[in-house]
């Protein structure tokens, strides 16, 4: 139709010359010409350009951008008068999925096929689909933050990039699982390799580089982090993302649905990997007590996922039938008593515990431990006759005191009684000895005697705890800067699992029996139900899941920060961190945003209305923020998968203004 | 008349089979069980009597009567269960007309025996052929079924068992009698078997009082000593804590209704939106509607953990062993109470942990400005629930308001029992909207089936105050071993006791096809297919509620009457009236038709009438029994004892025999 001439070479019909480029945007993409009129439409341009190009080659993915106008002409069936296009529209012919580089929330890196002609939200779609992560609502991608400028140039250790882009997945259906993995990641060793970096938790970070690691230091270096949030209702290209750029993976909602460690291991580890980074980087602050318990459920976790007991659920022994189960719990409940003999010192009741690894204090006793109940008498000749003292241990505090190169075996125990606690301390000669005591000693603090079956493994636990600190934990000296990577790879190397500050704090032979005092409490658990536990751990933490943004409230003259939460809001004084005031959204009623001055307003009930413009980030982050937590507390355990698209986008959108 | 004594002799014979047959489970030698704790409760409000007579003697009229009724209910209810064959007994003395005497799988009544005395455990063993010695009923076996190869299987099974069983020799079940004060002074004495919870006690008051049921009810403990107290929370094992007081305490324990319990779920505004009292909020909250109620509850209790209210505030703290108390500022998190040490800040880094929830309780102070010279009379106790006395181990915080002070105990609860409290509340407005339905019913209908609720072992199947109280004892969940074992108890050894035994047929099941039931069960079917109008309410309440409960389920329910009428005298329920006062149990007719065949309740049950006279209605019960235990022969003697002097020292009160 196009291109009709008269003999002498004059266009007679209104056409004219598009060019296009082919390829991505690249100034040095070779094009072509194509003779169009405005009439044509955007299907048949295509048709001519594949024609022209004369490449066998499967273009179904090729789209045409159009860079001026920063549009995607997706609509084969306008034509070009209707998008506007004349002939001096710089067009290019290119893929709409291109390679990106995602750097996950365990911090590896990962590349795969972004769209980058949908919506965002729509390519998280895509992209938790095949990473097998379900809701990707709650997650979204950051731009990586600007390198600083290398000071001479560190040679960055070359670091492996998994590779996802060959994977093509089936639209449609489910990812079916094979060989306990998605499908689509079985293909190949290399897959496989990927989906047990995504699903399986990282070993602790070396601890010099977590010292490294940039940290916020005050509540609004935390605000940094959210002016990188990309705009979900546009794609990426619009966004200026180029192929092979890298991009933070991370969840972005801190409200996560229904979340199943049997359907959700990829997300689970992710969320782990997240939650640990925000303490190990210090993102979210908490108390020495709660560091140490993260520090060992870290280091139970990784254990677990070393020794690839992937998920054996801990403790079912489904295999038995009723009786046999009923019968093997007899079992353990009735042969319990073990009469040993040790060493003992006590320094009995009121506290006056021996002084460190004196024997100044201990006096030798024949003490004797039957069922939970730890009976001593003066020697072994009259241990049949009345015990000096008799303690049932049921209910006590079990502590250790060890000091594996001093060759130091305690255990101090705090036994309630009426009266009060009473404190003693058993000194032990060996590691055996302790090892079996100490077993005993926190069976029967649960209520248990020896006899149950997780005695002998309780034994083990602890014999392997003892040689963990000859070989890791500062053993040696050197206390005091942490090690590197060399501390052994079975050792124990508490720095790698505790933020800085506690690093700073603390000499790592002070860490080790700390955290594995923590880790008593949680060696029971298995690998995803340790990780789950990590979370909620997490989600506990006062300061959890608030997104901070710097603001500038209507009326108020300072800048202030605004955190954003999953059911409110809140403004804190920048300089003192204090709460200034709350909101909830359960009561609110509308949020404006407008474009033009930057500023959101809301309404809540009783009319009561704040508006700030936003400093740090752009009012659409937090207009998107606002928006996608109401979508998502419209979630519905019944309604399943489906995500309503429309939805978040007008509750996260701002296209009219666009 | 004289069938009717015959009919009791059986039940009577065959109540002390199974008694025989569970203590021995048991284990004999539990006498006086040897407990290294300080023994728990005595008399004034719990007892633990070294002897049956001392027991009864000191038993006041009404608790005896209430213990009475308790035996007779759990037995029935055991007997209901067990309904099958029925066979012919020998007939002895009946002992008192109302007396019915269920199979005694019921671990409730187990229990008594345990913990009381001697008398009430019996050992002897499974294997020994039926027929009780003691008793003089010959129990004239059953017709011997033909040997199938379930037989078979049952009598592996019926191996397993034994084996079982003798592991379990050692077990016991504590049971503690308590004496529990009302709020109008009056008290009652109620068994308590060791894996009873809280809730479970609850309901049984429910059941004898008649009160109200509605959420706020709980026990209550008072240490007089101390001066302080606190409710206990429905999922608490009540045994255990008893346990914990010691021989000569003088603490108490109440039933009264305290609104503090589940104020949290009743206005959580109160707890999660406070804003240190800023006016306005308080209004806000004021007005905040159920729906919101209901989402701020959602968000903070159902999601992947639970939040706990922000707080923090100056508090006094008792200074240790001194009656000065020191101001500071404390925080609630949920790993703790956390203190900012001086010229610190109070961000996560800073704080001092003061204490962890995992091994303390938390009481109200009371009168702590007279003893203690404490700021005000707002203050809580968090002590290890073993002290008992005065010590430098037990915390005394004080607030300066009781609003203060109630979210401080509250928050504390949350934190410390988590999800746990939410789910004792749904519980508890389940039971409460049953009582109120049935009320509203009146007591004639049946309730329609109790909704299930959220806990597992929710109200189960009382749907009216009707149901006997025995069914909660089954339902606790406790140990699981221990529920393993009693259901296998219950329904295995009917099987293996079959197999030594010629006397007994099959296990249960087979009674069913092969036995044909006696005429007066058919009549009784017809009835209740039927769905005569005229059948006695009761029975149709209970066909309503238990509409097929399997029969080796636990325990079908029990017969509705004898419930009632435990605690005071003869309360019976209105239908009854013209009954003897005691234990008349209503026939058990409801369960004919899912049940096997039912146990021909002759003439009972044909005429309709349930008031008839007594004596009808006391015959259905027996028969089932028998059929599980064909008397074992070892051990009646104790037993026996146990029950005569039981009933004894109640005609001797009552002076009604027949």
């Amino acid at each position: 139709m196009a291109g009709m001439k008269t003999a002498t070479g004059d266009y007679i019909d209104s056409s004219w010359e598009l060019r296009v480029f082919i390829g991505e945007e690249d100034p040095e993409a070779e094009s072509l010409t194509l003779r169009v009129t405005g009439e044509s439409h955007i299907g048949g341009v295509l048709l001519k350009i594949v024609e022209e190009i004369k490449r066998k080659q499967d273009w179904s993915d090729h789209a045409i951008w159009w860079e001026q106008k920063r549009q995607w002409l997706l609509q084969t069936h306008w034509t070009l008068d209707k998008y506007g296009i004349l002939a001096d529209a710089r067009l290019f012919f290119g893929p709409q999925h291109r390679p990106v580089i995602l750097r996950l929330p365990n911090r590896r890196a990962l590349r795969l096929r972004a769209s980058f002609s949908q919506p965002l939200f729509q390519a998280m779609v895509a992209i938790c689909r095949l990473l097998s992560i379900r809701h990707p609502e709650e997650m979204s991608l950051l731009r990586a933050p600007e390198k600083e400028k290398k000071k001479k140039k560190e040679k960055e250790p070359e670091e492996e990039v998994y590779d996802l882009t060959k994977v093509v997945l089936v639209g449609g259906v489910a990812p079916a699982s094979f060989r306990g993995m998605p499908a689509h990641f079985s293909d190949s060793a290399q897959t496989e390799a990927c989906y047990h970096m995504l699903s399986r938790p990282q070993p602790p970070p070396d601890p010099l580089l977590l010292q490294r690691l940039p940290r916020p230091s005050s509540l609004l270096d935390k605000t940094q982090l959210h002016s990188r949030w990309l705009d979900s209702s546009r794609c990426l290209m619009q966004q200026g993302i180029k192929a092979g750029d890298t991009l933070w993976l991370r969840f972005k909602y801190y409200s996560f649905f229904d979340l199943d460690p049997k359907t959700d291991p990829v997300r689970l580890t992710q969320l782990y990997e997240q939650a640990r980074w925000d303490l190990l980087l210090e993102e979210i602050d908490c108390t020495e007590e709660e560091m140490m318990v993260f520090a060992a459920l870290q280091y139970h976790i990784n254990k677990l996922s070393q020794s690839g007991e992937v998920d054996e659920p801990a403790g079912t022994d489904s295999g038995l039938d009723d009786l046999d189960l009923a019968l093997s719990n007899l079992e353990v409940k009735l042969e319990g008593s073990a009469p040993t003999d040790m060493l003992v010192r006590s320094g009995s009741s009121q506290g006056l515990g021996p002084r460190k690894l004196t024997l100044k204090g201990y006096r030798q006793h024949w003490v004797v431990f039957k069922e939970t109940t730890l009976s001593y008498y003066k020697s072994q000749d009259e241990a049949p006759g009345e015990p000096i003292q008799q303690l049932n241990l049921k209910g006590c505090e079990v502590v250790p005191d060890v000091n594996v190169s001093g060759q130091k075996f305690c255990i101090k125990l705090l036994v309630p009684s009426p009266e009060g606690m009473s404190e003693i301390y058993l000194r032990c000669q060996d590691e055996q000895q302790y090892a079996r005591w100490m077993a005993g000693c926190r069976l029967a603090s649960k209520g248990r005697t020896m006899a149950d079956s997780s005695y002998s493994s309780e034994v083990q636990a602890i014999l392997a705890f003892l040689s963990l600190q000859r070989t890791g934990g500062g053993g040696g000296g050197s206390g005091n800067h942490p090690q590197g990577p060399d501390a052994s790879a079975e050792g124990l190397n508490p720095y790698g699992l505790v933020a800085p500050r506690f690093q700073r704090k603390f000499k790592a032979k002070q860490l080790t029996p700390r955290i594995l005092e923590a880790h008593q409490n949680v060696a029971q658990l298995s690998l995803s139900e340790a990780q789950l536990r990590f979370i909620q751990a997490w989600q506990s933490l006062p300061d959890f899941g608030i997104s901070y943004v710097v603001v500038r409230f209507k009326g108020s003259r300072k800048d202030e920060i605004l955190g954003i939460a999953n059911n409110r809001l809140i403004r804190i004084d920048l300089s003192v961190g204090d709460v200034v005031k709350t909101w909830r959204f359960s009561n609110m009623r509308q949020w404006n945003v407008n474009w033009d001055i930057r500023q959101v307003a809301i309404e809540f009930d009783e009319h009561i209305n704040v508006a700030f413009s936003c400093v740090s980030a752009s009012c659409r982050i937090v207009h998107e923020y606002i928006g996608g937590y109401i979508f998502l507390s419209t979630r519905e355990r019944a309604r399943g998968e489906e995500l309503d698209e429309d939805l978040f986008l007008q509750l996260t959108g701002g296209h009219e203004a666009f | 008349m004289g069938e009717s004594n015959e009919d009791i002799d059986q039940m009577f014979s065959n109540l002390l089979g199974e008694m025989d047959l569970l203590t021995q489970s048991l284990g004999v030698d539990i006498l006086p069980p040897p407990d290294p704790k300080p023994p728990r409760a005595e008399f004034n409000y719990s007892v633990g009597f070294k002897d049956l007579n001392e027991s009864l003697n000191a038993l006041e009229d009404q608790d005896l009567d209430a213990l009475m009724a308790d035996l007779v209910a759990d037995i029935s209810e055991a007997e209901q269960r067990t309904i099958q064959a029925q066979k012919e007994s020998p007939q002895k003395q009946p002992p008192s007309a109302s007396l019915c005497v269920p199979s005694f799988s019921d671990t409730a009544s187990l229990g008594y025996g345990a913990n009381v005395a001697a008398p009430s455990q019996y050992d002897d063993d499974l294997p020994p052929p039926p027929a009780d010695p003691m008793l003089d009923l010959p129990l004239p076996p059953p017709p011997p079924g033909p040997i199938s190869q379930e037989e078979e299987e049952a009598q592996a099974k019926a191996d397993k068992i034994k084996l079982a069983l003798e592991k379990l020799k050692e077990a016991k079940v504590k049971k503690l009698v308590v004496k529990i004060l009302m709020n109008d002074n009056s008290s009652k004495s109620l068994m308590v078997d060791e894996r009873q919870l809280a809730r479970d006690v609850l309901d049984n008051l429910f059941e004898k009082t008649h009160c109200d049921c509605n959420v706020d009810w709980c026990l209550y403990e008072i240490y007089p000593e101390l001066q302080i107290e606190r409710f206990f929370e429905d999922h608490e094992n009540v045994v255990e804590i008893l346990s914990d007081w010691t021989r000569d305490t003088e603490n108490k324990l109440l039933f009264l209704e305290k609104e503090e319990k589940y104020a949290v779920f009743k206005n959580p505004q109160n707890f999660y939106l406070d804003n240190k009292g800023k006016k306005e909020n308080k209004e806000t909250n004021e007005k905040m509607n159920a729906k919101n109620k209901e989402s701020l509850l959602e968000e903070s209790f159902c999601g992947t953990s639970v939040i706990v209210p922000e707080l923090e505030g100056a508090l006094y703290l008792k200074e240790d062993g001194k009656k000065s108390w020191k101001r500071r500022y404390f925080l609630l998190r949920a790993s703790g109470i956390y203190y900012v040490p001086k010229g610190k800040t109070k961000t996560s880094r800073d704080l001092a942990c003061f204490i962890q929830f995992e091994n303390v309780n938390i009481y109200y102070g009371i009168q702590c400005k007279m003893k203690y010279k404490a700021p005000t009379d707002y203050c809580f106790v968090l002590k290890h629930p073993q002290i008992q006395k005065e010590s430098q181990y037990i915390k005394y915080l004080c607030c300066d308001d009781a609003r203060a002070l109630s979210q401080w105990v509250t928050g504390i609860r949350i934190a410390k029992y988590g999800k746990t409290l939410y789910d004792n509340y749904q519980r508890a407005m389940a039971r409460a909207g049953l009582a109120s339905r049935w009320t509203n019913l009146g007591t004639v209908n049946a309730a329609p089936p109790a909704p299930p609720s959220t806990g597992v072992k929710t109200g189960t199947t009382q749907a009216n105050g009707q149901l006997p109280q025995a069914t909660q004892s089954m339902n606790t969940a406790l140990g699981e071993d221990w529920r393993q074992l009693e259901t296998t108890k219950d329904k295995k050894p009917g099987p293996g006791l079959g197999s030594h035994d010629p006397g007994a047929p099959r296990a249960q099941p087979l009674p069913k096809s092969s036995l044909p039931p006696p005429p007066p069960p058919v009549r009784r079917s017809s009835d209740v297919g039927g769905g005569s109008p005229g059948t006695p309410p009761k029975a149709k309440g209970a066909a309503a509620r238990f509409p097929a409960p399997p029969d080796d389920f636990l325990p079908p329910p029990p017969p509705p009457p004898p419930p009632l009428q435990d605690d005071e005298l003869p309360p019976p329920p209105p239908d009854f009236n013209d009954a003897p006062p005691d234990f008349v149990p209503p026939p058990p007719p409801s369960f004919a038709e899912d049940l096997p065949p039912p146990p021909p309740p002759p003439p009972a049950l044909a005429p309709e009438s349930v008031r008839t006279p007594p004596v009808v209605v006391k015959r259905p019960p027996p028969p089932p029994k028998r059929q599980e235990n064909p008397g074992p022969p070892g051990g009646g003697g104790g037993e026996q004892d146990f029950m005569s002097d039981l009933m004894k020292a109640l005609q001797k009160k009552r002076g009604n025999v027949s």
